[in-house]
């Protein structure tokens, strides 16, 4: 279910968004989009690039704050209050993701310093194992995270989003600039994940199969 | 004995010392001729009316007008500090002025009370040139800090939002920022302290010595007040930046581009 029409949320929806619009000045990217991801659900949002596919996940981080519409997520109203305690439950893979300063290995570590994640520190131990999934080195954790390509950026920004062990997972474009076989990797990476939702944005055939659903994002305005 | 007075006909004649370099200005074709000649215009009206005020200020010595000519001081370096960081006036103005009213006001009064043991803290020969000293190095220190934090937080906004959306609390996700400004507005003072006396007699021990004081008395001024402006400088820029971030972040942690004004580069 996705589209223009409005919907009522039920109790089991990890994602709930209703006749969203988004307005930057004379820009619309969407106007009154709704959408409903069930618990556990695997959603795919296909659509040509520049259509505010990634302005959606951003609205639901509050990156973007909409001009009309509701968003709850796991049945909580997003608002300025309530995202400290929202975002705990997402898992973000940012398309062309910037990894900041220092070495990969302290990227990793970074977010287990935050006081949201400080129990779940033990989660790095799965470093090793992650590390393996995705066919990177264990010698990249002593690599510089500028020195990295972006496909490398991206299998690193998918770990780390998988070590936070959250319900739902946000991944905008995450093997755009990965190979065939990567790209693979990647998706029987995530196909192994139980009880964790997830909203893709992707034009990947590959990430397609994983989809218990596919979405077409409308056109602008539309 | 005092310092030496200088014949107000002589200060004139000395202006003709800027004939070399506004020559050089003229040779090179240096773009910088009438903005000196403005800047020298500026300085001469400036100081000459505050060398009038500072005259009736230091005959009244009066606590409350000390006062006052502080605060004066503060508010003028918090405007210069939001015009030139681009930030908007009436969401700054407080939460800068408190920033350097504390920064300015910890190490001045320890300079005035614990070191100095002056039987008033308010007395104007020492409350105003030893607290412009340090505002001064506070203005400085949080114009670069204001606007590096905020420059670095614009630059690299994807990590910024990435620490977000790991979970992230908003001061969690500013520190790299906060370090980086901290650094860039405290490095220049650091590099200071380090090489101070060795190149030229600093500022505070010149005015003591010319003031009659023997070098020992103007050494152990020097050293306090760069205590003083380096404690000062720190305290200010940290105060700077976090006060300032209730105005400039919206509730979802963002940086609310209302906070800005477009940059206005001469």
């Amino acid at each position: 279910m996705g589209g223009n029409q409005p919907i009522m949320p039920e109790t089991d929806t990890a994602i709930f968004v209703s006749c969203l619009t988004v307005r930057f000045g004379d820009k619309i990217p969407f106007r009154d989009f709704s959408l409903k991801v069930a618990s556990g659900e695997r959603v795919v949002i296909t659509g040509e690039s520049g259509r505010g596919k990634s302005t959606l996940l951003k609205c639901l981080l509050g990156f973007t704050v909409p001009e009309t519409g509701v968003i709850r997520i796991g049945g909580t109203a997003l608002n300025g209050q309530t995202v400290w305690r929202l975002r705990s439950r997402l898992a973000y893979v940012p398309q062309e993701p910037e990894l900041g300063e220092g070495a990969l290995r302290q990227w990793f570590e970074r977010p287990f310093s935050f006081k949201t994640n400080a129990h779940l520190k033990g989660n790095l131990s799965r470093l090793p194992e992650f590390l393996e999934a995705l066919s990177l080195p264990a010698s990249l954790l002593d690599a510089d995270v500028e020195t990295l390509s972006g496909g490398e950026k991206q299998r690193a920004a998918l770990i780390a989003a998988l070590l936070l062990n959250r319900e739902i997972l946000l991944l905008d474009e995450p093997t755009s600039a990965l190979d065939r076989k990567n790209s693979r990797g990647m998706v029987d990476l995530l196909r192994t994940l139980k009880d964790v939702t997830l909203l893709a944005i992707s034009h990947d055939t590959e990430l397609l199969t994983l989809a218990d659903r596919i979405v077409p994002f409308p056109e602008a305005g539309a | 004995m005092g310092a030496q007075p200088i014949q107000s006909l002589a200060l004139a004649s000395f202006y003709l010392l800027l004939i070399i370099p506004l020559g050089i200005f003229l040779w090179f074709r240096i773009p910088l001729l009438n903005r000196t000649l403005v800047a020298v215009a500026r300085m001469t009206v400036q100081l000459l009316f505050v060398g009038l005020y500072l005259q009736v200020v230091f005959r009244w010595n009066n606590p409350w007008i000390n006062g006052l000519w502080l605060t004066v001081m503060i508010v003028v370096a918090d405007l210069s500090i939001i015009r030139g960081s681009d930030l908007k006036t009436g969401r700054f103005l407080l939460p800068l002025f408190g920033a350097l009213v504390v920064g300015t006001a910890i190490p001045l009064f320890a300079f005035l009370g614990p070191l100095l043991r002056r039987p008033t803290l308010m007395d104007a020969q020492y409350v105003i040139p030893i607290g412009g000293m340090i505002l001064g190095n506070c203005l400085r220190a949080d114009l670069i800090g204001i606007r590096t934090f905020y420059s670095a937080l614009k630059k690299k906004e994807k990590p910024f939002l990435l620490s977000l959306a790991q979970g992230a609390h908003l001061h969690e996700a500013i520190r790299p920022y906060l370090r980086e400004a901290c650094q860039s507005a405290l490095a220049p003072t650091v590099a200071t302290i380090a090489t101070i006396g060795l190149v030229a007699l600093p500022g505070m021990m010149t005015g003591v010595i010319l003031g009659g004081a023997n070098p020992a008395t103007a050494i152990k001024y020097q050293i306090a007040i760069m205590i003083a402006i380096f404690t000062g400088t720190a305290v200010t820029v940290i105060l700077a930046v976090l006060m300032s971030i209730r105005a400039s972040f919206t509730h979802f942690g963002t940086l609310d581009p209302e906070a800005f004004r477009k940059p206005n580069r001469k």
